[in-house]
């Protein structure tokens, strides 16, 4: 029976000139697009209309065709149904509930569809009436609210949770959605914490919860007192947390695995067959070689906890084993659809489980060392826009972690060992890495690494100059963090060193090209300041009086660079110029660095001299270096460790606004409300009533 | 005998008329009543006690009472003298009514002694008869103690005691003559006929002494109170216990079958509910045996007795004769006895109470089982402990009789939670030292409901009672004292208009239904479940790395249910465990198995079954908390750090109060101020503010440009390094080296530091060792036997230095260890440091001159010493240099003690010498001319003879525990031949001091000790 009638739905839509049977439910939807009351000569009419199937085309399509004087008459029963809509919420038959719901989203799709410049209060009074609009939406939040928090179906739980989705998306730009503003004054804030902190609720909906949460925390953020933002920052109920790093860490180690088995199965071997055929039940296009579509959502949900919570902090240490086992089909289960990235991730069964797995061979991960995996992933290749909003984003998250001084306490401690295996892009002039030598080091090191890796892997002709920035202000806070707190890392920072070299030179050589579009002397500035940072306050946190010397190697080593910097930057800041203050700048920085260079060159070109030595080894201008410290002096620069914390308004908020937007588009593109196929529910609700 | 046989017929008698009047009252209540099970002496010392409220009080009071009581012993004649002349008094009431136990043993008495009156209901006219000897004494003991300012109790005490043992004696030779299996009918009788006689004792009593007056109308009050509650199935098979020997035993079982059959909710509360139930099996049980006393002789008995009641009568010595009597009427005597013990001296002995419990026949087991249930009741610790130990010594036994045996059937019972603590009132162990007071009052018992609803609700590994749950918090936490968290998650709630059936629901204790005792022992339970399935896990991993970060996440998982009303076992005070720095723990080296070490983070408290569970507090306090203590203690931070704290934290008082103020805190976090708050944190920077300041004012203030040596920074770079040279390296092959390394100190403050509760003053650190798959009975044996040692030669005064450490076993196949602080092994010594003990001796403790390394190495030969003998006389094997600890201070530390007398790690045939004494030690005691050498001889030669001079002391813990034990080191036949030969008896010192010589001069050149040393090395690269 519903067969035939989604048939009829669906053939309406297509050859809409003929003229068949119409289905009853279309018959009363046309009832309400005329001008009379339906209820007058039908006193039961709403109660019928909710226990029809909703043909949520049809009745999109009649909203979207209303022209505009039409809409005038027929607002009385637009409100109307709206009105039922909510009241049917609150009704025992499952059914009414799940059609109400449905027809709610059609609602708001199909009038905003319809008046995409239509002001916000023209909207709502379409919907509801100006009088009656506040009523109605407290009303609509606390059914939404109770169906939520309450015991009954799963499905409808998630059905609330799609309404609320679309509702959030139905504009591209979020802020200009005038329906939040009473999502806003009637918080469903604890639905969704309650959603997060339950197991089995949190895997079931947590995706959609957590994105959910993200966009409304988004909702007119600079304009005003957002009250998502508020609760946000202070909820501190672990489990909740907890259960929000969970649902961002599946997402996430889901999207590594899917990128490993992309990366696999491009390599070929045995295994990719098999990988493809799981591969390609979640990623739509297979020709897109190695990009797995990045899950800009639910980054920017661990960016909003990160950035808004301190207690989440916690949760980005908190271990749980590796949870990147291919997951069996069972999770593909009818209610989760299977869209590319959809906004239900395939496989959060993992999650439903409170015991640790036994399985021996599972890597002990957290969601910190997740994070920097996709991240090392996102940031391969930052040429499609929305692996470029990932990657900075990445950063963005980045920079949080490294100012907040519990993370970098568990960053530095030094009983948290992991192997991290970042992803490294393949070059021509590097193999790739083996990955099981990693040794297992405190986290920050694979920060570090991370920002090497990037460093070195981006100097190209379309400079990512912002995310470079926030690449080396990362180095320096967890700098002055070291420093500080006199932790004395075992990194090996000559790799830091030499890509920070090759940057300079890069930004050297490319000086014209560049200078056009950036201003390459903040980012010089920031460079030679990380080695000032070296130079004046090693002591403090290099692991050995050996790795002294080896700066000041690096540094004699690659003396070209610093002087050819000095001159570009002497010669820019002679010129008058919008340059000229911050090359001066630069000239003052390298104080430091000329200081040494100029005192050992000549030390060891005397060396070789004396002992008549062409080439001398490392370990020979290692000795050198040792014996001539003590005749050379250096300057102390001020507020080497002071660093600009970072702050989202203003310099990020248009930044933010994008991402919501495209956030916005993608996900209004995947709620898909028709996955949930009425069958489902039926036979759900039969055996409930 | 005859004597005996006159004073205490009458008392039968004086006791059997009385109860024709009354109604029967049910039968069993009357042992109940009582509701001191101790000593024979608590009943009647209870009457006297001054104390209206309860027998709790007088039990506790019992061992008091009983050193009282020696100074006067000799005076009151034991045994009691059998005059007839005095009139009835009322204080032979005290005995008659003593210890419920008696009913049992008169009954059967009275039935014996009917040579007089034949049947129960014996003449009344008699009844004055009896009495009066057992008046005379009590009076004159009780004019004695009017003399001496004494109160009257011990003597009262005393004399119950005596009543006791002189009925045993009584009995050993009527019950023969008598038929011995009476009918159950006639004994209830006479125990109803008694209980009367009792109270009417009771009232003589009030009339003749104004001082009992008072409570004994309590008593009566009691008594009666507790008649109808009589129907308790337990109860009534009270009779059953007093049937004569063969049915006996097997009847008792039938009744501990019932009661744990029982599990029923009903009977369950009728536990709870009923104060008699708590005491009545001691006595019982006591005087059932005690009637089934074979003949012996009775001068025999008296010098037992006098033993028995002299004042050097020990818990050693009882448990010695409970193990070696054959002799019910003594094995009941002491198992009452025991009650009088302070109950940490019992404890010590607990694995040899709970093995004789388990492997040995039927009286022994009913001599003790009142005693273990009276203590269960009584602590969780005690509960638990008892239940583990029982599991482990059960582990033995073949399957089959394992299910059926005493020792899993009282396991169970007590794991099922049955013996929760009595009503207030009758609990007789209040204030008692270990078990602490259970919980009585009713808001307490309303904690306990609460949390346990709590636990029901959550789906965790171990149940928290109250952790972040806000409405838990309010019950422990007075509002005033509110936590933060609380009022933010208020915040959050309130501020939602509608939405009541959300999480909140399910944080709300509604389901305070749920029976508080069900779940007494089960939070802790939990904890150590958890831990030990975390042991188990990890063994599967393969590398130690590995195993290290799965045993740390996991940990995490734990840290989310504390704090908890949970506990370290191992620990000496009370305490709740609030934090596991999980980042801390370490696994420790095993080959196969994955023990760790984990610290622990615990708040000490008053009694953790009572106590308030502390409030959780978020892990990202740390920030402030760090501020905060710097502030409050101010000690032991360096001056940088100190002071940047010190900015930090000022700052943030601005904004967020720190820690202390955890009341302005609450109104800081009040909704109005969040958005405040919020805008506070995304602008200003704490950490900038601090940073700037501390590091760059010098260079701010003056505008000239600061110059700075290159070559003084490299130096302070060396120098930095240099001064924590220390340190071990971090070895991904050894993660616990450098744990262990880190001075126990220095460890605590940084731990201090890092954690949210640091900042509290009951703060503690602990650590423990969590072992899964490993047995650790031999190791709680060899802790007992050095414990034994130590204790001796402290009693001696021979300064022998040895270090037992804390073993705590809960099955056969897992447990617990107290690591020894500030130590590591000559293994890790060796391989870290790359040098001779001595050279390390030198770098650590300064040179040969210093008070330093002279102090070390004085603690060096005397640890020694003391383990060199205890490696002799125990046989410990396996000595390689894993095994061995080097502490802070200089003192050796044997541990592992898994081959120990008849076992030794394979048959290799090394390690024949008598204990390890390499060159190096020698070399670090100065050399084998040197004085300390000589010293060292001299320690071993005075620790001998003192051991030896209590020799059985540590005989008897040895050979109890071989009882139905398959250990490896009971292996063989000779075990207990062997450690005796070893203490070499028959020698004169001067052939000990020869022996010492020759055991020295035989180690230090045993090849077989460097064999073993390079046999490890190549088998297992200990070095």
């Amino acid at each position: 029976m519903s067969q035939v009638e989604k048939k009829t739905g669906l053939l309406r839509r297509t050859s809409s000139s003929k003229k068949p049977l119409k289905e009853k439910v279309v018959l009363m939807y046309d009832e309400i697009f005329a001008k009379e009351d339906p209820a007058k000569n039908n006193p039961r009419f709403w109660d019928e209309l909710f226990l029809m199937k909703v043909n949520l085309e049809y009745l999109e399509t009649k909203l979207e065709t209303v022209d505009g004087e039409e809409v005038q008459k027929i607002q009385d029963n637009i409100n109307s149904l709206f009105h039922h809509c909510v009241q049917a919420l609150g009704e025992e038959h499952q059914i009414k509930v799940v059609n109400a719901l449905q027809t709610l989203c059609a609602l708001f799709r199909g009038v905003h569809q319809k008046n995409k410049s239509a002001s916000g209060f023209d909207i709502i009074n379409m919907l509801m009436g100006f009088d009656k609009a506040e009523q109605r939406m407290k009303d609509l939040m606390e059914r939404l609210d109770s169906l939520l928090c309450g015991e009954g179906s799963e499905s409808l739980k998630s059905l609330c949770l799609k309404l609320l989705l679309c509702l959030v998306t139905v504009t591209d730009n979020i802020s200009q959605n005038t329906i939040l503003e009473y999502v806003m004054i009637n918080s469903i804030f604890e639905a969704i914490l309650q959603i997060l902190s339950d197991v089995s609720s949190r895997g079931q909906h947590g995706y959609d919860a957590v994105v959910l949460l993200a966009l409304l925390v988004n909702y007119r953020k600079y304009e005003s007192v957002n009250p998502y933002i508020v609760k946000l920052s202070i909820v501190d109920d672990e489990p909740t947390l907890d259960g929000m790093g969970m649902v961002v860490h599946h997402a996430l180690t889901e999207y590594n695995r899917q990128y490993k088995d992309k990366e696999e199965e491009n390599q070929g071997g045995f295994f990719s067959t098999l990988t493809s055929m799981v591969g390609s039940m979640f990623i739509a296009d297979a020709d897109e070689k190695l990009s797995v579509q990045t899950n800009e959502a639910i980054l920017l949900a661990l960016y909003e906890a990160v950035h808004l919570n301190r207690n989440f902090i916690t949760v980005l240490a908190q271990s749980h084993p590796e949870m990147d086992i291919p997951t069996t089909p069972t999770t593909l289960t009818p209610t989760t659809p299977t869209t590319p990235l959809g906004t239900t991730p395939p496989s959060l069964d993992m999650m439903n489980n409170p015991e640790l797995p036994l399985d021996p061979n599972l890597q002990t991960s957290n969601l910190l060392i997740t994070f920097l995996k996709y991240a090392s992933i996102v940031m391969q290749d930052t040429k499609d826009e929305h692996r470029l909003n990932s990657a900075r984003l990445c950063l963005i998250i980045l920079t949080c972690i490294a100012e907040d001084q519990y993370a970098d306490a568990f960053l530095h401690d030094d009983n948290m060992n992991f192997r991290v295996n970042l992803h490294r892009m393949p070059m021509r002039h590097r193999k790739k890495a083996v990955d099981k030598n990693i040794p297992s080091r405190p986290l920050v090191c694979a920060v570090l690494d991370l920002m090497v890796e990037f460093i070195v892997t981006h100097m190209m002709k379309d400079f990512p100059m912002d995310l470079y920035l926030r690449c080396v202000q990362i180095i320096h806070k967890l700098l002055c963090y070291q420093k500080k707190c006199r932790i004395r890392l075992h990194y090996t920072w000559r790799e830091l060193w030499s890509a920070l070299i090759n940057l300079l030179k890069f930004l050297l050589s490319n000086e014209t090209t560049l200078l056009s579009k950036h201003n390459i002397f903040h980012l010089a500035l920031l460079v030679v300041n990380l080695f000032n940072m070296f130079i004046t306050y090693g002591d403090t946190f290099l692991p050995t009086s050996n790795s002294y010397d080896e700066l000041y190697y690096e540094i004699v080593r690659m003396h070209q660079v610093f002087d050819n910097l000095y001159c570009m930057v002497l010669r820019v800041s002679t010129n008058t110029g919008q340059w000229k203050e911050p090359a001066s700048k630069v000239t003052h920085a390298l104080v430091n660095v000329r200081a040494i260079v100029n005192h050992f060159n000549p030390k060891i070109e005397s060396y070789a001299s004396v002992n008549h030595i062409s080439q001398l080894s490392e370990e020979q201008v290692l000795e050198v270096v040792r014996s001539n410290y003590d005749t050379l002096t250096l300057k102390l620069q001020d507020g080497l460790d002071q660093f600009e914390r970072y702050s989202e308004q203003p310099k990020e908020a248009a930044f933010f606004k994008e991402l919501v937007r495209s956030i916005s588009l993608n996900v209004r593109k995947n709620v898909s409300l028709n996955t949930l196929s009425q069958g489902v529910l039926l036979k759900e609700f039969s055996t409930i009533s | 005998m005859a004597d005996a046989e006159v004073s205490l017929s009458p008392a039968l008698l004086h006791l059997s008329p009385s109860h024709a009047a009354p109604p029967p009252p049910p039968a069993s209540t009357s042992p109940t009543t009582f509701s001191c099970p101790s000593s024979p002496s608590s009943a009647s010392s209870s009457s006297s006690s001054s104390s209206s409220s309860c027998c709790s009080e007088s039990s506790s009071d019992c061992p008091h009472h009983h050193h009282h009581r020696h100074p006067h012993r000799p005076q009151l004649q034991l045994p009691p003298p059998p005059n007839s002349e005095q009139p009835s008094s009322p204080s032979a009431s005290p005995r008659s009514s003593s210890p419920s136990g008696s009913i049992g043993s008169t009954g059967s008495l009275g039935s014996s002694s009917e040579g007089i009156g034949s049947s129960g209901g014996s003449s009344s006219g008699e009844q004055r008869g009896p009495t009066p000897p057992l008046d005379a004494i009590s009076e004159d003991a009780m004019e004695m103690d009017l003399g001496a300012d004494q109160v009257i109790d011990p003597e009262v005490a005393l004399k119950a005691c005596q009543e006791v043992l002189l009925k045993v004696k009584l009995q050993n030779r009527e019950v023969p003559d008598q038929q011995q299996v009476d009918n159950k009918q006639e004994l209830d009788d006479h125990q109803q006929q008694q209980q009367q006689q009792e109270e009417e004792d009771n009232q003589q009593q009030q009339h003749q002494q104004d001082d009992h007056h008072h409570q004994q109308q309590q008593q009566d009050n009691q008594q009666k109170q507790t008649h109808p509650p009589c129907t308790d199935p337990t109860e009534s098979s009270g009779p059953q216990w007093l049937i004569s020997p063969d049915t006996s035993s097997i009847k008792e079982e039938d009744e501990e079958e019932v009661e744990e059959g029982g599990s029923g909710k009903d009977e369950v509360k009728q536990h709870g509910t009923s104060s008699q139930r708590d005491t009545p099996p001691p006595s019982s049980s006591r005087l059932e045996s005690s009637s089934l006393l074979s003949a012996s002789s009775s001068s025999k008995q008296s010098w037992l007795l006098r033993l028995f009641e002299s004042k050097l009568f020990d818990v050693s010595m009882a448990i010695a004769y409970l193990y070696k009597s054959k002799e019910p009427g003594v094995q009941a005597y002491i198992g009452n006895r025991l009650f009088s013990f302070p109950d940490s001296e019992v404890d010590f002995y607990l694995p040899q109470l709970l093995n004789m419990y388990v492997h040995m026949d039927t009286e022994v087991g009913d001599a003790i089982s009142p005693y273990l249930i009276h203590r269960c009741r009584g602590g969780i610790t005690f509960s638990l402990l008892t239940a583990w130990l029982l599991g482990a010594y059960s582990s033995d036994m073949h399957i089959s009789t394992q299910r059926h045996s005493r020792g899993n059937k009282l396991r169970k019972l007590i794991l099922s939670d049955e013996l929760k603590p009595s009503a207030p009132p009758a609990d007789p162990q209040r204030g008692g030292s270990v078990s602490g007071s259970p919980a009585s009052s009713p808001s307490n018992r309303r904690c306990h409901r609460r949390h346990n609803s709590h636990n029901v609700d959550s789906t965790s590994p171990f149940p928290s009672p109250d952790s972040p749950v806000p409405g838990e918090s309010e019950v422990f936490v007075s509002p005033s004292r509110r936590t933060h968290q609380r009022s933010k998650s208020d915040a959050t709630t309130a501020s939602s208009g509608f939405g009541s059936g959300l999480r909140r629901t399910g944080s709300n204790p509604r389901v305070e239904a749920v029976p508080e005792e069900l779940e007494r022992l089960r939070p802790q339970r939990e904890l150590v479940k958890s831990l030990l399935g975390i042991g188990r896990r990890l063994a599967t991993l393969p590398t130690k790395e590995q195993k290290t970060q799965r045993l740390i996440s996991e940990l995490s998982l734990l840290n989310h249910k504390l704090p908890a009303r949970v506990w370290m076992p191992t620990a000496e005070n009370q305490h709740h465990v609030c934090r596991i720095p999980n980042t801390q723990a370490v696994v420790l080296n095993s080959k196969d198995k994955a023990p760790y070490i984990i610290y622990v983070e615990v708040l000490e408290c008053d009694s953790f079954e009572t106590s308030a569970v502390p409030a959780r507090i978020p892990e990202t306090r740390i920030r402030s908390a760090r501020s905060a203590e710097n502030l409050d203690c101010g000690g032991g931070v360096t001056a940088a750090n100190a002071n940047l704290s010190t900015m930090t934290s000022e700052h943030r008082t601005g904004s967020f109060s720190t820690v202390p103020n955890y009341d302005n805190d609450d109104e800081a976090w009040a909704t109005d101020d969040i958005g405040q708050l919020q805008v506070e944190a995304q602008t200003s920077s704490s950490d900038n503010i601090s940073q700037f300041s501390v590091d760059s004012i010098t260079s701010l203030e003056s505008r000239e440009p600061v110059f700075i040596a290159a070559g003084d920074i490299r130096r302070r770079l060396s120098e930095n390094l240099a001064q924590t040279p220390t340190s071990f390296r971090r070895d991904p092959e050894d993660p616990s080296a450098v744990a262990l390394k880190e001075p126990w100190e220095e460890k605590v403050r940084r731990i201090r530091e890092g954690s949210p509760y640091g900042h509290l003053l009951n703060w503690r650190l602990l650590s423990v060792i969590v072992k899964c798959g490993d047995d650790l009975r031999q190791e709680l044996l060899a802790y007992q036997v050095l414990r034994q040692l130590q204790s001796i030669w402290q009693q001696e005064r021979v300064p022998l230095w040895i270090k037992p450490y804390k073993i705590l076993v809960m099955s056969s196949d897992s447990g617990m260890i107290e690591p020894v602080l500030n130590a590591v092994s000559l293994h890790q010594v060796r391989k870290q440091s790359q040098m001779s003990l001595l050279d390390y001796f030198l770098q650590e403790h300064g040179s040969f001159t210093t008070e330093e390394f002279l102090t070390a190495q004085r603690n060096f030969v005397q640890s020694c010493a003391g383990y060199s003998l205890i490696c002799y006389l125990l046989q410990v094997k396996d000595r390689h240099n894993g095994n061995i600890l080097l502490d802070s201070e200089g003192h050796i530390i044997h541990i592992d003690f898994g081959f120990i007398l008849s076992s030794s790690p394979r048959n290799l045939g090394f390690e024949t010498s008598a204990f390890k004494l390499t060159s190096e030690f020698v070399d670090v005691m100065g050399g084998l001319d040197g004085d300390m050498f000589i010293y060292y001889k001299m320690l071993m030669l005075q620790g001998l003879i003192a051991a030896r001079k209590h020799m059985e002391k540590v005989l008897q813990i040895v050979e109890i525990m071989q009882q139905g034990s398959h250990l490896a080191c009971f292996h063989g036949s000779s075990t207990i031949r062997g450690l005796k030969e070893r203490f070499h008896m028959s020698l004169t010192e001067e052939q000990l001091q020869v022996l010492v010589e020759q055991l020295v001069d035989g180690s230090m050149r045993s090849i077989t000790t460097k064999l073993y040393d390079s046999f490890q090395y190549v088998t297992n690269g200990i070095m």
